[in-house]
This record gives C-alpha cells, structure tokens and sequence, in this order.
C-alpha cells in the first residue's frame, strides 16, 4: 500500500497514471482539431458539443473568482487537475489499479499545489508584504506565537488536500479488496456493483470536485494583489 | 498497591514478545478508528442545516444539495486520518 519505487519496476498504479495521462492527452487532441475547425456561426454535435458545455460551466465557476489575466494564466491547470482527478478516481470501473491509491501519486499533487500557491505568493504579493503577514499579522504583539502558526499553516494546507485524496482512494481500495477475498465470483459480481457505486463514483467524482475548489479558492487569495 | 504496580511492570518486560507486540498493533488500530465520532456529528449538523435551508426555500434545492456535499466531504478529512493510522498499523 505504502510503495513507490523510483529506481526499479514500475508499481501497478504508476502504470495506471501513464495509460489515463495517454489516452486523455489522445482524446482532447482530437477534440481540439474539431474545434478548432468549427467556424463562428457553426453549432458544435456530438461529443464536441457536450465537451464544450462542460468547459462553459467549469470556466465560469473559475471565472467568479479569478479574472482577466489570471484566467489566462491558472485556468488551464484547473481544469486539466479537474478532469484528470475525475478520470483517474473512476478508473477502477475498468479494471486498472487507482493511481491515487499510491502514496507518491498523492503527494506529487501536494507539492505542486505547494509551488504553486507560493509562486502567486510571490508573484502578485511580492517579499516584503509576504513577510509582514507572516510576522506582524492583525496582532503585533502576538508575533512569537503566531510566527509557527503561520509558517506551519502555510506547509499543511497543501499537504492536507493530498492525503484527503489518498485517504479516500486507499480505503476503497483496502476494502474492495476484502470484500472479494471473501466471496466467490458470482456473489462477488453482485457486492460488487454497490461497491465500486459508492467508492468509486460517489466518493471519487467528489473529492475531485473538493480538490479542484480548494486549488481555486486558495489561488484566489494567493493571487488578492490588495 | 506499588507491589502489585511493580508485579505486572516485571512480568510485562519479562514476557515481551512477537504474540504481544502484534496483539497491540491490532488493539491500536482498534482505538484509532474512534475518531470517527468527529465527522458523524460534524456532517449530521451540516446535513441538518441544508435541511432547514430547504424547507425555507425550495426553488434553491440543486446549489444546496451541492453545496453540502463538497462542504461534508471537507469535513470527513479528520476522520480519515484515524482510518489511515489504523491501515498502516495493520498492513505495516
């Protein structure tokens, strides 16, 4: 449960991460080509059609909180964090192993979360007035307390979105596979149908959905230039 | 009462072994997963709020039905922490 090799055989979940990450990156290439051919007045069908309704929605939920420059900048991130969550919960419906069942998968995601949020820091803040929120804060008097508070609240804050993902993914997976070394192969069909129902989908789609409103929410106070 | 303290410190460090080392990992996953009364009351009292919101308004039910979700699934990361020690306490 708790591996990741870094010299040596891939773990099953690393090869699960390398085939999403291929047949997503294959699927909305193809997509782009069709868009991109679609002049101004023509209505998108198919499948074209239902993937831009759902970027709309998603870019207007992102577009309440970061505007103009900052759009161009993080939204792509978002969305591509969003719809690779999304996918990489759901697929253990296809018989692959979760890639977020791996402890390395969940932190990957907590340090690039970690650099990314320190990156707006200091790029829309600037040192000296990162600093100073750190040290003096609301209360000057406070600041031999509040300098380790804020210093560890800064770090946790990142580290905890990932081992929510990791939580959720591993005891599903921990408990799927209980419950079918428990029952023959028929019964184990049926078990199975409420199973990957509830941990999979339920769980799956919403802790990617959590994931990507945190992200966002963060950003955006990471990014108040005021 | 020190006697029989000191009694069982010595049989203790006398009968140390594997049996009762691997019983104590097992007895602390047990307890470990007692931190998930936390969340239960936590997300019941969200629950309970989107309720009443509903019954206040009803046209607003689908943004409040998706409101509490992501809300409760932010309130489950403590519980899950208890249910992460006690995995490892018993698969490592």
């Amino acid at each position: 449960m708790l591996d990741f090799k870094i010299f040596g055989p891939l773990s099953p979940q690393i090869v699960s991460t390398l085939i999403v990450v291929s047949v997503l990156a294959l699927f909305f290439i193809i997509i782009g080509f069709r868009v991109s051919k679609l002049k101004a007045t023509d209505t998108p069908k198919g499948i074209v059609l239902v993937v831009v309704s759902f970027f709309e929605i998603i870019r207007n939920l992102i577009g309440e909180q970061l505007q103009g420059k900052k759009l161009k900048l993080f939204g792509p991130y978002l969305f591509t964090i969003l719809v690779f969550l999304m996918t990489a919960n759901t697929i253990a419906l296809f018989g692959l192993k979760a890639p977020l069942s791996n402890a390395g998968v969940a932190l990957a995601f907590s340090i690039i979360t970690l650099f990314l949020l320190r990156f707006a820091d200091l790029k829309y803040k600037g040192v000296k007035k990162k600093v100073h929120n750190i040290v003096i804060g609301h209360v000057w008097w406070m600041f031999p307390i509040m300098i380790p508070i804020n210093l560890i609240g800064e770090i946790s804050t990142p580290v905890t979105m990932g081992i929510r993902l990791f939580g959720n993914l591993v005891s599903g997976a921990v408990i799927s596979a209980m419950v079918y070394a428990a029952l023959n192969w028929a019964a184990g069909i049926f078990a199975g149908v409420f199973l990957h129902v509830i941990f999979d989908i339920f769980f799956g789609v919403i802790q990617a959905f959590v994931f990507f409103m945190l992200s966002l929410v963060n950003l955006s106070m990471a990014a108040d230039s005021s | 009462m020190f006697d029989t303290i000191f009694a069982a410190i010595l049989r203790f460090a006398t009968e140390y072994n594997e049996f009762f080392s691997n019983g104590m990992r097992y007895l602390g996953a047990g307890i470990a997963v007692v931190a998930g009364i936390g969340p239960g009351i936590g997300q019941g009292y969200a629950a309970g709020k989107a309720a009443e919101a509903v019954g206040r308004q009803p046209e607003a039910q689908g943004k409040i039905i998706m409101t509490t979700m992501v809300t409760a699934a932010l309130a489950e990361t403590t519980g899950l922490y208890g249910l992460l020690v006690a995995l490892i306490l018993i698969f490592g």
